[in-house]
């Protein structure tokens, strides 16, 4: 990639809406011209610093960890933060960014999420430990910590979420995020409510609804397999009573250390 | 005031990262009832949960492999084996980070609270990295002379973060989300509540509460190259010393070693704590040089300033030579896949490079801030350096100065000072609060006088951008008030910043609406960068020695006789800092101040 093509002048192509004001959404074009490493972030901050300071959107960690500024970018929902530009101005040097879609809006790319953190309630995202609870840490196997990888590390972005075509159409639906939550409980050794859980799950609104199209897995940022969670709570939810013993067996021994 | 202007909660909590998490939620746990959280961004935004690395507490989980030394493997200690780790020990790694600046009794009380601490977190559902027999696992970190950073991958403070915030919310605190608070009232050395926009409206209300507990985080945000969040503003800081609140050692800004180059983002001091090499343009691990016992793993400080000597001697890397090289291709693939997870996928994605497969460029960032609203134990904050109180004003965390790091910190013991001090004022909230706080009357309307502010902002129509201000002052902060400083460059740095406060009254806010305007509360963090960075170069020019984070080119020794003494900064009557000092709490027959090497 030469200089010069890194620091050309680019179309960003901005969804703009604000309901006060706009009958219904219009397109706004901005130029901006790219530095090396620049990311649709960094555009979204020169346009809303140094041209139009209405561009509204959410950000904070600029590095993919806060779970702020996903968004639809030429097609796709990401992190405006963690792509680059110039990958996404191949087409007629311009990218187009709105916001994520199913979700009302606020104001431009600042969606309303009251359903997303709605659901992630109705899973009780926290721990139910045990009564009794030792001095020092309960044990817990590296191999049972890496089967909890996908939902720990899950940063509620909601990407996946917004991309759900079940969503789309039922926003009752728990959703991946609030389903990866729960997978996070259930399989937790330390957890003693898996049935209680697993019952949430099965409800009309939950695992049941996932038609495996996947794709939350495409959209995810984080490269995790929300699909995969749900299809394990949709199995253990059917051997409901068999895990809630494996995992009152497994309890008794979160005292004492992982025998090698 | 109109009643439905007011809102009124027994406490309110404004930050919603660890310490003011962990705050409201002890205060929940210990019954108070009506606890109430305000966060400018979504609580599981807050910029805790971008900490990688990891969290301090002796633990004696593991140990160095014997005949190994010091930067040898790792492994669990067995049952019965003799401990490596005390709380001794990390007392005096956190005193001689501090550059004997940190008050002993705050950093003794944080080492004994911190394996409690991080035991409380396990239990409530965080998912620690394991040692082979379950226990929480350690790793290494920079200034530590044993392994006790309790760490999950290279996201620890992420699920740290979740954790507490699920707490809270199974313990019913209130959050209000996207709530930015503009003001803090404080009368007679009372506290009164708060001023905060609902970001989502643009209404401004008047927030009442018997306790006003501040957890908003550190500022960063005034330098150029920074690993800190957007959201890293010093609103907190600006806030309490405009109400009339002292701020203490603001002049202690960290530099972490290894920023990615030129974005600044965090390349965790695990990478380093792992085992990875820092190299310059000649291939050297020049740490040789500067720290030939601790190597890589010396202090923040330390290391940063070795890093831009070699920079600025010319040794750096990449084509502007302001680089140096992260190398941990030896540390292999499964290490990194396992440990660094992130860190290696930052590097991938921000600078096209595979740890795996090659070097790392960095270069130091702003980091921390170790100075802050000054605190009791308990989180009480001080109304002046003689120690008297602000009734019901509380503060933890980064925001706060206890102060634990002194002039410099050492990784993984902010997590930890946030949680630990995060946790303590919780409890004596709860008990000012049952022991028959009141709500105090607030004077005028503040809401009305912070309203008639924000449209006055909005007539201003100025010729001045922001963010034009906020770019020169980052260069300012960088250049000046950085790693290396200077009479000169402090004096020029002060010039500059009063040349920039003027300039402020000048701007045009773009965005006049009142729907989520985001633009109106960057305008007010800038505001808020100009006030506490004149603090920051004030400060510098005042201490003439070089202790910790601080280095002055012209005084370049600790000087103990002058200055082994906390900088209290005060706003005068004129808008202006005045400076008092305040004496550190020092431990002499335990933990004299000594020359400090590595
Ligand atoms: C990249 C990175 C990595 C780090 N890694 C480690 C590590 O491994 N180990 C370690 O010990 N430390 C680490 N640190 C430092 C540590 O993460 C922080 O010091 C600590 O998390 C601060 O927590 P806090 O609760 O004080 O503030 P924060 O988590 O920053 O929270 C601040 C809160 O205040 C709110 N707020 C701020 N202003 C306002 C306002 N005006 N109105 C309303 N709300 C407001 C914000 O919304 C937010 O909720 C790291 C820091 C960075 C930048
Ligand atoms: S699963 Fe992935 S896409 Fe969905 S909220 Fe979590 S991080 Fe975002
Ligand atoms: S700004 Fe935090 S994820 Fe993008």
């Amino acid at each position: 990639m030469s200089n010069n093509d890194t620091q050309r002048t680019v179309t960003v192509r901005i969804q703009r809406f604000n309901p006060d004001v706009d009958k219904k959404p219009h397109m706004q074009d901005y130029q901006v011209k790219m530095w090396p490493g620049m990311t649709i972030l960094d555009a979204l901050h020169e346009i809303k610093t140094h041209q139009d300071g209405s561009v509204t959107y959410r950000r904070s960690c600029r590095h993919g960890i806060c779970g702020s500024c996903a968004m639809h970018i030429n097609g796709r929902n990401t992190l405006a933060c963690k792509t680059p530009i110039i990958n996404e101005v191949k087409k007629n040097n311009t990218v187009t960014i709105g916001p994520l879609p199913y979700l009302p809006v606020i104001k431009d790319m600042v969606v309303d999420r009251t359903s997303f953190w709605e659901q992630y309630l109705r899973v009780k995202p926290w721990l139910i430990p045990p009564d009794d609870i030792p001095e020092r840490e309960f044990r817990m196997s590296q191999e049972e910590v890496d089967a909890l990888h996908d939902a720990e590390a899950c940063i509620m972005c909601g990407a996946c979420y917004s991309s759900c075509a079940v969503i789309g159409l039922n926003k009752k639906y728990l959703g991946p995020h609030a389903l990866l939550k729960a997978f996070l409980r259930v399989l937790d050794p330390r957890d003693t409510a898996p049935g209680e859980r697993l019952e949430i799950v099965s409800q009309a609104d939950g695992v049941a609804r996932c038609h495996t199209i996947f794709n939350c897995i495409d959209a995810c940022p984080k490269g995790l397999n929300p699909t995969q969670a749900i299809e394990t709570l949709r199995k253990l939810a059917q051997k409901r009573q068999k895990y809630e013993e494996a995992k009152a067996e497994r309890q008794k021994h979160l005292n004492e250390p992982i025998p090698s | 005031m109109q009643n439905s202007d007011v809102i009124t909660h027994d406490v309110i909590v404004v930050g919603a990262g660890l310490a003011g998490t962990w705050a409201a939620m002890t205060a929940a746990e210990n019954g108070v009832k009506d606890v109430a959280v305000l966060s400018k961004i979504h609580p599981l935004r807050s910029h805790s949960g971008a900490a990688q690395g990891g969290i301090a507490a002796v633990l004696n989980n593991v140990r160095p492999v014997a005949g190994t030394g010091p930067r040898g493997p790792l492994e669990q200690i067995p049952p019965g084996d003799d401990p490596v780790d005390s709380f001794d020990l990390h007392m005096f790694d956190t005193i001689k980070g501090s550059d004997w600046l940190g008050d002993q009794d705050a950093i003794e009380i944080m080492v004994k609270d911190a394996p409690d601490v991080v035991i409380q977190y396990e239990h409530m559902g965080c998912v620690f990295s394991r040692t082979k027999d379950g226990r929480i696992n350690q790793r290494r970190f920079g200034g530590h002379s044993a392994p006790r950073a309790n760490f999950s991958a290279d996201r620890t403070g992420h699920v740290l973060l979740h954790t507490i915030h699920e707490q809270a919310l199974f313990h019913n605190v209130h959050f209000y989300a996207e709530w930015y608070v503009m003001d803090l009232i404080i009368e007679e050395n009372i506290v009164r509540g708060v001023v905060a926009i609902n970001v989502l409206t643009g209404d401004i209300k008047m927030l009442r509460a018997k306790a006003v507990m501040f957890g908003t985080g550190g500022y960063g945000q005034a330098y150029k190259v920074t690993s800190n969040a957007y959201a890293n503003t010093g609103d907190g800081v600006a806030l309490a010393y405009n109400a009339g609140a002292p701020l203490m050692d603001m002049e202690f800004v960290q530099f972490h070693p290894t920023g990615l180059y030129r974005h600044g983002f965090l390349m965790t001091e695990a990478c380093r704590g792992e085992g990875g090499y820092l190299i310059n343009k000649l291939g050297e691990r020049f740490m040789e040089k500067y720290a030939p016992d601790k190597m890589e793993l010396a202090p923040r400080d330390l290391v940063s300033r070795s890093e831009q000597i070699e920079i600025n001697e010319g040794r750096g890397v990449m084509e502007d030579g302001q680089g140096i090289f992260l190398d941990m291709r030896h540390l292999g693939r499964e290490k990194i896949l396992e440990r660094l997870p992130e860190v290696r996928d930052l590097a991938i994605a921000f600078a096209h490079v595979d740890p795996i497969e090659e070097p790392v460029p960095i270069q130091p960032t702003a980091h921390y801030s170790m100075g802050g609203i000054p605190t009791t134990v308990d989180g009480e904050v001080l109304a002046n350096a003689n120690g008297d109180l602000i009734t019901g004003f509380y503060a933890a965390g980064e925001v706060s100065c206890v102060s634990v790091h002194g002039a410099n910190r050492l990784g993984t013991n902010s997590l930890l000072e946030a949680s630990v001090f995060g946790r303590r004022a919780g409890r004596a909230i709860a008990e000012f609060i049952k022991g028959g706080a009141k709500l105090h009357p607030v004077p005028g309307d503040p809401a009305e006088k912070n309203r008639k502010m924000v449209q006055q902002l909005f007539d201003n129509d100025g010729s001045e951008l922001v963010e034009d201000i906020v770019q020169d002052l980052k260069m300012t902060m960088t250049n000046k008030v950085g790693i290396f400083r200077d009479e000169e460059g402090l004096k020029s740095a002060l010039d500059d910043i009063h040349k920039l406060q003027e300039r402020f009254k000048n701007i045009r806010v773009m965005d006049k609406s009142k729907r989520f305007n985001t633009n109106l509360s960057m305008t007010l963090e800038a505001s808020h960068l100009l006030t506490f960075s004149e603090l920051i170069a004030a400060g510098a020019l005042n201490r003439q020695e070089s202790r910790g984070a601080h280095s002055r080119t012209d005084f370049p020794k600790r000087d103990d006789e002058n200055w082994l003494k906390h900088t209290m900064a005060h706003k005068d009557e004129d808008g202006r800092p005045k400076f008092s000092y305040k004496d550190v709490t020092l431990y002499w027959d335990r933990f004299p101040p000594q020359e400090r090497k590595y």
